[in-house]
């Protein structure tokens, strides 16, 4: 029988964004193919939610 | 001193606080444990009742006993992109690596210990009462009977997970919920469920702590909102986050939170009802923070980095941005 809480479950959303940047392991910063620094973009920040706080995470519960 | 971060390559949050960092001149390492062996390398040795300790990535060597902070941010399983990963591997890796840094004085943010303590909800909750936080009625239980008895004390409620992990196989969410009124709870016997009372908001309330500095960001709830959108996380929403000041009381009863969970971040959730209460909902001992200060402008990267770089003045804390003698 299932949990009374899965009830309540839907399905996670897979989203399968690509980062447009990268991580530079001698700036220790994720940064653009351009040179420009990705967490001063906050446009495509936002556009890709990798800040936000979310649910279904495979790794972290507790964001 | 360096400060240490243990993060994945991919967290671009922490780059907030590590260019923060870089413009104060801290000496930074960022490596993510994910990568021992392959990238991070760590030696220790403890002879004639010394202890010395190194780690390394990408060309850095830093000194265990250099560390002056250490951040668990977002880092991954130990040793999981090793060559050949085994959960023995993990597990020996784990203990190398945590171990050597849980024998050095420099100060975390958070403590391991600390950090999955605060996980759990029905401690989060107690404490959050203890500290002098408005708690809604909440029942966690596995008694069908208990769950109908909540239910006709307090018909309207919402459900949650109580760990806040959410399933894999397949990979489901299962954000709050409301409960219809005529639900059958014979399902309760079959896992622990948390119900609890559901606050009518007029506000979604997240309060980031970083060491004795608090900022509150508020999002208003549409009039028009449809309240089955109970899980900000999951409502749509075109409002944003702003400033909101912390009232007194309730940045002393975080303030006590946070001391008695040795807790120097939490990131709080809670409900703000009609008559401007704040409701404790839980407290993410790694809460994400880039969206808030992306729409609040509110230092909170800049506070994470003094914190890590420098600490907080004893006797002082930091309530809305605005320095006050507590003593």
């Amino acid at each position: 029988m299932q949990p009374f809480t899965l009830n309540y479950a839907r399905p996670a959303v897979q989203l399968e964004v690509i980062s447009p940047y990268a991580y530079d392991s001698g700036l220790q910063l994720n940064v653009f193919p351009d040179g420009r620094i990705a967490a001063t973009d906050h446009a495509t920040l936002r556009a890709l939610g990798t800040t936000t706080s979310t649910a279904g995470s495979k790794t972290h519960f507790d964001d | 001193m360096t400060v240490l971060i243990l993060t994945s390559d991919e967290d671009v949050t922490a780059d907030m606080v590590v260019l923060r960092l870089h413009e104060t001149g801290a000496p930074v390492v960022r490596l993510d444990p994910a990568d021992l062996t392959s990238g991070v390398a760590l030696s220790g040795e403890y002879i004639q009742g010394v202890y010395r300790g190194h780690v390394s990535v990408g060309g850095r060597l830093v000194s265990v006993n250099g560390l002056r902070s250490i951040w668990v941010r977002r880092p991954g399983v130990a040793a999981a992109r090793a060559a050949q990963p085994t959960t023995w591997l993990t597990e020996e890796s784990s203990q190398a690596l945590y171990g050597m840094l849980r024998g050095t004085d420099a100060r975390w943010m958070n403590h391991p210990d600390a950090a999955r303590r605060a996980r759990h909800k029905p401690w989060q909750l107690r404490l959050a009462q203890r500290s002098g936080l408005p708690v809604p009625a909440t029942l966690i239980t596995t008694f069908p009977q208990a769950a109908r008895e909540f239910a006709e004390r307090f018909p309207d409620l919402v459900v949650k997970p109580v760990s806040g992990a959410h399933p894999q196989e397949p990979p489901r969410a299962v954000p709050t919920s409301r409960v219809a009124p005529d639900t059958d709870f014979a399902a309760v016997a079959f896992g622990p469920t948390l119900l609890q009372r559901r606050v009518a908001k007029r506000a979604d309330i997240r309060l980031t702590a970083v060491g004795d500095r608090l900022l509150a960001a508020r999002k208003a709830v549409a009039p028009d909102a449809d309240p089955n959108d109970v899980d900000v996380r999951f409502a749509p929403s075109t409002s944003t986050w702003a400033p909101v000041d912390v009232p007194p009381r309730v940045g002393a009863a975080v303030l006590t939170y946070l001391k008695e969970a040795e807790l120097a971040y939490g990131a709080f959730d809670f409900a703000e009802d009609g008559d401007g209460i704040w409701w404790f909902l839980e407290c993410n001992q790694s809460g994400q923070f880039g969206f808030v200060e992306m729409d609040t402008e509110q230092p909170i990267a800049h506070s994470i980095a003094e914190w890590l770089a420098h600490g907080a003045e004893p006797g002082r804390t930091y309530v809305n941005g605005a320095r006050r003698a507590t003593s």
